[in-house]
């Protein structure tokens, strides 16, 4: 299957160099299929959703509730009343840590992170904790990027119940190590303890079934899957779902109002409180049937593991390089690289590739714990989607060769 | 001493003769790495800038009337960027700073570097640099489009060394109580002043003092006087001939 074409984004040309966009953990380039379903919504069926009797309102949900059953096949949830649309996976995490936590955190108990999680999966979780006398346990990772299993058992052992959640990434934005999610959520629930999966990589790199991984909620941004911005999953659960009080309050998450009682929404309408963004949310389901296709490609599977078995080996061979998410098990690695050059700050090796029409991401990535955990206030990352290829693959290794030579 | 204008004229001159990118980052990266680094003392929290991409230090200290900085930053093409700033910045006087700005970075083609989204601690560095200008001296009005302030000055100055605490034999000014003049193009005075100790008997009568001195200046249409007592007074304030005439020296 030929993807290049798909995405007119890269046709361009970066200060007269033709664009290598290797920043895909952040976000992804859009397929001409979702970029067209996103005008002609505008165009044809611009009408807010859920509400009136109209046409254009009755195209709009429809379309709106399309991008949601999109979801649903494709995370594998067991039916609509499991899948939230929020704006992001930040907001996913935000909606869990503030209404999970209001009704079940109580002063003394803990939520348990690895030191590997984005800011997202972290900072959400310290602002419950700080509301309600809850503190955080902290998972460490190993010198490869690893959690692990027998520390998470131990810790949710000698918490005696205290810890009320596990809240960690399915692959790390920084590490690109698939953790061993299915192996986590076994040893939490038996003790009793849920489990939230961090998925902004794990959806975009792993096959999601969250049946198959049992997990209680799985938190994904539409823009690292081909679709726009201003869109996100919660999965959840439906005992969770429903126990939980409602996120925000307003338009569409209501059944009826008085100002004595509320009563609320079915699900998922219960945590889609005011207009959503139902365009991005319809655009969804062009954006999973191409990342299906290309999941199911195995010509394209193997090209992406060739990428990264090459980067992965003309990475080692520069000289002051150090690389860090690098698991025993290759198929455990996603094509993301975040590593540190001795002599070469990450700031200035991203500033002089773009010059060089390479789109890298430098800083502290959004997980400054972990950053602190390696000794390093700043790393480069490259990362890949199915539409990038060995050449560019070529072309970022010697052009990261040169401009490291510059830096020392 | 070469005025803030020539030296950003010449650094605009330097760079004209750069048609690539990579010449340019490459000389960047020059000057970068021959910059001289902050003292290792400076390199504290206290001074550092912090953004997503780098971290930037800057220390500044007044040497004769004039302001002298050094810097650091961990990325190298950042560093580049603030020896040229620091070239144009650093040894010139409060007021020189406070009126110049920074348009030859977008001259040299490297406006991309001064943008917040940036987060490389330039910005919050050159906004620094302002602060400490504004900070600078006392004397050293806020107001940058006033021409008139330039010339008030010297003028208000002058009434104010005419004022004197009346237990010590030493003007205002000179005993170093007067922290901030601002004037206005309308001629609006603004005196931040303080007193040698909080609880001073005789207070209000030395700030109708200050009053009358700045109203009677030529082309002063209204005076404001700020009582302060933070930052706290101490003898470092005096001018050497107050400290003279005190005996202190």
């Amino acid at each position: 299957m030929e993807v290049r074409p798909l995405f007119p984004a890269l046709d361009r040309q970066i200060y007269g160099k033709p664009l290598i966009y290797f920043d895909n953990a952040a976000t992804a380039q859009r397929p001409r299929s979702v970029l067209e379903l996103q005008d002609r919504m505008c165009v044809e069926a611009n009408g807010n959703i859920h509400r009136a009797v109209h046409r254009l309102s009755a195209d709009a949900t429809e379309l709106y509730e399309a991008g949601r059953e999109a979801v649903r096949r494709f995370i594998n949830a067991p039916a609509r009343e499991n899948v939230v649309f929020t704006s992001g996976t930040t907001a996913s995490i935000n909606l869990v840590a503030s209404c999970f936590a209001e009704r079940y955190l109580t002063p003394g108990d803990r939520i348990l992170i690895s030191e590997a999680e984005h800011h997202s999966n972290l900072v959400s979780w310290q602002l419950a904790c700080e509301r309600h006398g809850a503190s955080l346990e902290v998972l460490p990772v190993d010198e490869d990027g690893d959690i692990a299993l027998p520390e998470l058992e131990r810790r949710l052992q000698a918490a005696e119940g205290r810890i009320k959640l596990v809240a960690l990434a399915h692959i790390s934005n920084v590490l690109g190590v698939v953790n061993p999610v299915r192996e986590v959520v076994d040893i939490a629930h038996r003790h009793a303890v849920p489990v939230l999966l961090d998925g902004a990589q794990g959806v975009v790199h792993a096959p999601v079934d969250v049946q198959a991984l049992n997990c209680d909620f799985y938190a994904f941004s539409g823009h690292k899957i081909y679709a726009p911005t201003g869109i996100g999953v919660l999965y959840g659960k439906r005992k969770w779902l429903d126990a939980m009080p409602p996120y925000m309050g307003g338009g569409e998450m209501i059944e009826t109002v008085s100002f004595e009682k509320t009563t609320y929404a079915p699900l998922p309408l219960k945590f889609e409180a005011g207009t959503q963004n139902y365009v991005a949310a319809a655009c969804m389901a062009p954006a999973l049937e191409l990342a299906q296709r290309m999941a199911e490609d195995e010509a394209l599977q193997a090209a992406q593991r060739t990428m990264r078995d090459y980067l992965l080996e003309e990475l080692r061979k520069i000289d002051g390089l150090r690389l860090y998410g690098t698991p025993r098990e290759a198929e455990r690695k996603i094509p993301l690289f975040s590593f540190a050059v001795e002599g070469a700050f990450a700031g200035d090796l991203a500033q002089i590739l773009d010059k060089m029409g390479i789109a890298v991401r430098s800083g502290h990535m959004c997980a400054e714990p972990l950053l602190r955990r390696y000794g390093q206030t700043s790393l480069l990352r490259a990362s890949l989607a199915p539409y990038n290829t060995l050449a560019e693959c070529e072309t970022f290794v010697a052009s990261l060769r040169r401009a490291i030579k510059m830096l020392r | 001493m070469n005025t803030i204008q020539d030296i950003q004229a010449g650094i605009v001159e330097e760079f004209a003769v750069f048609t690539d990118w990579m010449d340019k980052y490459e000389y960047l990266i020059e000057l970068g790495k021959g910059m001289p680094l902050i003292d290792e003392k400076d390199k504290t929290d206290e001074h550092l800038i912090k953004g997503c991409q780098s971290r930037v230090w800057l220390a500044c200290k007044p040497e004769n009337g004039r302001l002298r900085f050094s810097a650091d930053s961990d990325a190298i093409i950042t560093k580049g960027i603030i020896s040229l700033l620091l070239k144009v910045y650093d040894n010139q006087t409060p007021a020189d700073i406070l009126a110049a700005n920074e348009d030859f970075i977008e001259q040299i083609g490297l406006k991309e570097n001064l943008s917040p989204t940036r987060a490389n601690g330039l910005v919050s560095m050159i906004a620094t640099i302002k602060e400490y200008a504004r900070r600078g001296i006392p004397g050293q009005a806020r107001d940058e489009g006033g021409h008139d302030r330039k010339e008030l000055e010297p003028d208000i100055i002058a009434a104010l060394r005419n004022v004197y605490d009346p237990e010590i034999p030493v003007n205002v000014y000179d005993l170093g109580l007067i922290y901030e003049i601002q004037a206005d193009a309308d001629g609006v005075v603004f005196v931040k002043m303080t007193l040698t100790a909080p609880n001073c008997p005789i207070a209000d009568e030395v700030v109708a003092q200050v009053q009358e001195a700045v109203a009677d200046v030529p082309g002063v249409k209204e005076v404001q006087v700020d009582l302060v007592f933070e930052p706290e007074w101490t003898t470092d304030r005096m001018s050497e001939e107050a400290k003279l005439e005190l005996g202190m020296l």
